[in-house]
């Protein structure tokens, strides 16, 4: 029996961002209320210090899906851009992270532009696909590549060097036993990596 | 109007009386049931049947009286509350998925393949399913009165056609179609008087589960308009899955040599033992005395003693749709279900490995304040994706669509156990959002006037 669907397939209108394999970009211009972009300012450059370094790292490894942002003031102090890359899309995890210190950190930098509803307002997601400009061109040199498993890769990357600098497994390679092993394609390949 | 104040903590006391026993009641065992659809053809008729309805549809909690242990619950798709004649200023009041249904979302879900709305069973999807009844009791004759009570209500009204009606029951084995104990984990609701099955779980905000109450972003769910109409009301998302038994049951032998190592697997996919056991409490072994004991059998979390999966993987399908404090992308807490499966279709037998044709599976009723935010999130990050636990691209082993292609990691020392090839085990035969609301909110319903 198959059923007709009367409903037409929803074509997700409210994420207008761009995606390339499984990351999207993110943009959005604000209008900064009048005499308050100084105290943006100051509030991103507290963001940035360096001695805030390690916990803005923190606050993004905590997010997991977040590969990069920028914050911009331009046009004479009266305009706002925050431009990122998420792996799915941006908004999947908004309510999440509201309920923590990067949610804070975003409520703050966002309460200095007009209209802001705040980021634990129920319209908040309506009021970012608003002020979102889609890109004409997005493309990533990784596009099959979450943040997870960048992180991930780079562990397995460290480890592997380091059992490289192994003299046991020098000696293990040189060990008859393991020529079966070594012989396999999967083993070729990982010595082609060990190679050079 | 009795509120009850929580037991675990001060919250906000809910109107439990006006909420709908079939949002919150956890389902008895053992249980029959049944889901009737209906088709309203005239409003007034329609509102008609609700006045009917209305003395049959349950309220609050369990009486202590065994007696009474059947209820009657009654929830509407966006396409029955137009039909009822509910304003449209109204109907635009309600979130979109609610709005758009189940088959709209189909993508975002991951109903695709075999599993897409194209393919589904009628009437699901088509606009043609109103109104949801519901009747669960734990016992026979007890349920027949009940749907006595309702069937004298729709016979008697014209302009109100049944389109489909699906029988659910409690195999003999106390399990479901693939042999597992289910309806074993309940969320800890705050100010409900109803306790969580985990005690280590700090109560949730009724928000999450009721509307007209804070949820945990502490805002008020967004409700629809008028507020007689959203309040203490919730929805839920109902699906008919059908199970390939056979194709479980042979994948599990194709990838094992002995029964014991068999009956480990299916434990290490499912994250229980058929008993109910969870494997982090005990993951060598079936321990059907801890299964019994509702004080033990969801008494656990995993960041402890299990957070990178050496006992139940991150990827099995009890961790995934509810990892509790386990180390994840995000916030649990904002993405919990109250989840109700019921076993529909005759058991394949024990030990058959061949599929004998027969229909079985489960009707799931998933019940939240918050569409998108729980069930929606849960199908697409949780289910049909592992980036959330660091396995991006990887499915949910048992309620996965993997159509030949799934893989599946179960951490092992020194080298985990990564299968290949998984076929899907379920098929969506198909679903719809229901908006299930007050009694009060019924009433105003029922009541619509022009």
């Amino acid at each position: 029996m198959t059923a007709t669907t009367g409903a037409a397939p929803s074509a997700q209108p409210e994420r207008p961002g761009r995606s390339d394999g499984v990351c999207s970009e993110f943009t959005v211009f604000t209008k900064i209320k009048p005499g308050h972009a100084d105290a943006l300012r100051e509030d991103l450059v507290a963001l940035a210090d360096a001695a805030a370094s390690e916990n803005v790292h923190a606050a993004v490894r905590q997010i997991g899906t977040l590969h990069d942002a920028r914050h911009v003031i331009f046009d004479n102090d009266t305009r706002f851009m925050f431009a990122s890359v998420f792996d799915g899309s941006w908004d999947t995890y908004i309510d999440d992270f509201a309920q923590t210190v990067v949610g804070a950190r975003f409520d703050k930098v966002f309460s200095h532009s007009e209209g802001f509803p705040g980021v634990t307002d129920p319209g908040v997601k309506d009021w970012f696909v608003a002020q979102q400009e889609p890109a004409e061109v997005f493309v990533s040199a990784y596009p099959d590549l979450t943040v997870q498993q960048i992180y991930k890769d780079h562990r397995v990357e460290e480890a592997f060097e380091a059992v490289l600098d192994t003299a046991e497994f020098r000696a293990a390679l040189d060990n008859p036993a393991n020529a079966e092993l070594l012989a396999t394609p999967a083993f070729q390949k990982l010595l082609e990596e060990a190679a050079a | 109007m009795n509120t009850v104040a929580s037991g675990s903590a001060a919250g906000m006391g809910v109107e439990i009386d006006d909420v709908q026993s079939g949002a919150l009641r956890p389902r008895p065992v053992p249980y029959e049931g049944k889901f009737i659809f209906l088709r309203v053809d005239d409003r007034h008729a329609g509102r008609a049947l609700l006045r009917r309805l209305l003395p049959v549809t349950a309220g609050g909690l369990p009486s202590v009286d065994r007696s009474q242990d059947a209820w009657v619950a009654v929830a509407f798709t966006y396409q029955g509350l137009r039909a009822l004649g509910v304003p449209q200023e109204s109907l635009d009041s309600f979130p979109r998925a609610f709005r758009e249904g189940m088959a709209a979302r189909a993508e975002l879900i991951g109903d695709v393949g075999e599993s897409a709305p194209a393919h589904w069973e009628a009437p699901f999807g088509t606009g043609d399913v109103h109104i949801a009844l519901s009747a669960l009791s734990s016992d026979a004759a007890q349920l027949d009165k009940e749907l006595e009570r309702a069937r004298v209500a729709y016979e008697d009204t014209p302009g109100v056609q049944v389109i489909w009606q699906q029988e659910v029951r409690q195999l003999p084995t106390g399990r479901t179609t693939f042999g597992f104990r289910d309806g074993i984990s309940h969320p800890n609701i705050e100010g409900v008087g109803l306790p969580g099955s985990n005690p280590q779980e700090a109560p949730i905000k009724a928000g999450e589960f009721i509307l007209g109450y804070p949820d945990e972003t502490g805002s008020l769910p967004p409700m629809p308009s008028p507020d007689v109409l959203g309040r203490n009301g919730t929805y839920a998302a109902v699906r008919k899955i059908h199970t390939n038994v056979a194709a479980w049951r042979q994948y599990l032998r194709a990838h094992t040599s002995t029964a014991q190592e068999e009956a480990l697997l299916a434990a290490k996919l499912v994250g229980r033992w058929p008993s109910g056991a969870p494997l982090t409490l005990t993951p060598e072994h079936d321990d059907p005395e801890l299964a019994a004991d509702p004080h033990r059998n969801n008494n656990f979390l995993y960041r402890e003693n299990d957070d990178r999966g050496f006992r139940c993987p991150a990827g099995a399908h009890i961790r995934r749709t509810n990892p509790r404090d386990s180390t994840i992308i995000g916030d649990a807490r904002m993405h919990r279900l109250i989840r109700r499966g019921t076993t529909y279709g005759p058991p394949l037998p024990e030990g058959v490995l061949e599929d004998d044709g027969a229909d079985r599976g489960l009707v799931g009723v998933f019940l939240g304040a918050h569409l998108e935010r729980q069930f929606e999130f849960i199908k697409a990050e949780w289910v049909n994706d592992g980036n959330f636990i660091g396995y991006p691209g990887e499915q949910d082993p048992v309620a996965g669509h993997h159509g030949g292609t799934g893989s599946v990691t179960i951490p092992e020392k020194p080298v985990r156990r990564r299968l290949r090839n998984l076929p899907s085990f379920v098929v969506t035969r198909g679903g719809e959002y229901c908006f299930v609301p007050g009694l009060r909110a019924l009433r105003w319903l029922a009541e619509l006037q022009d």
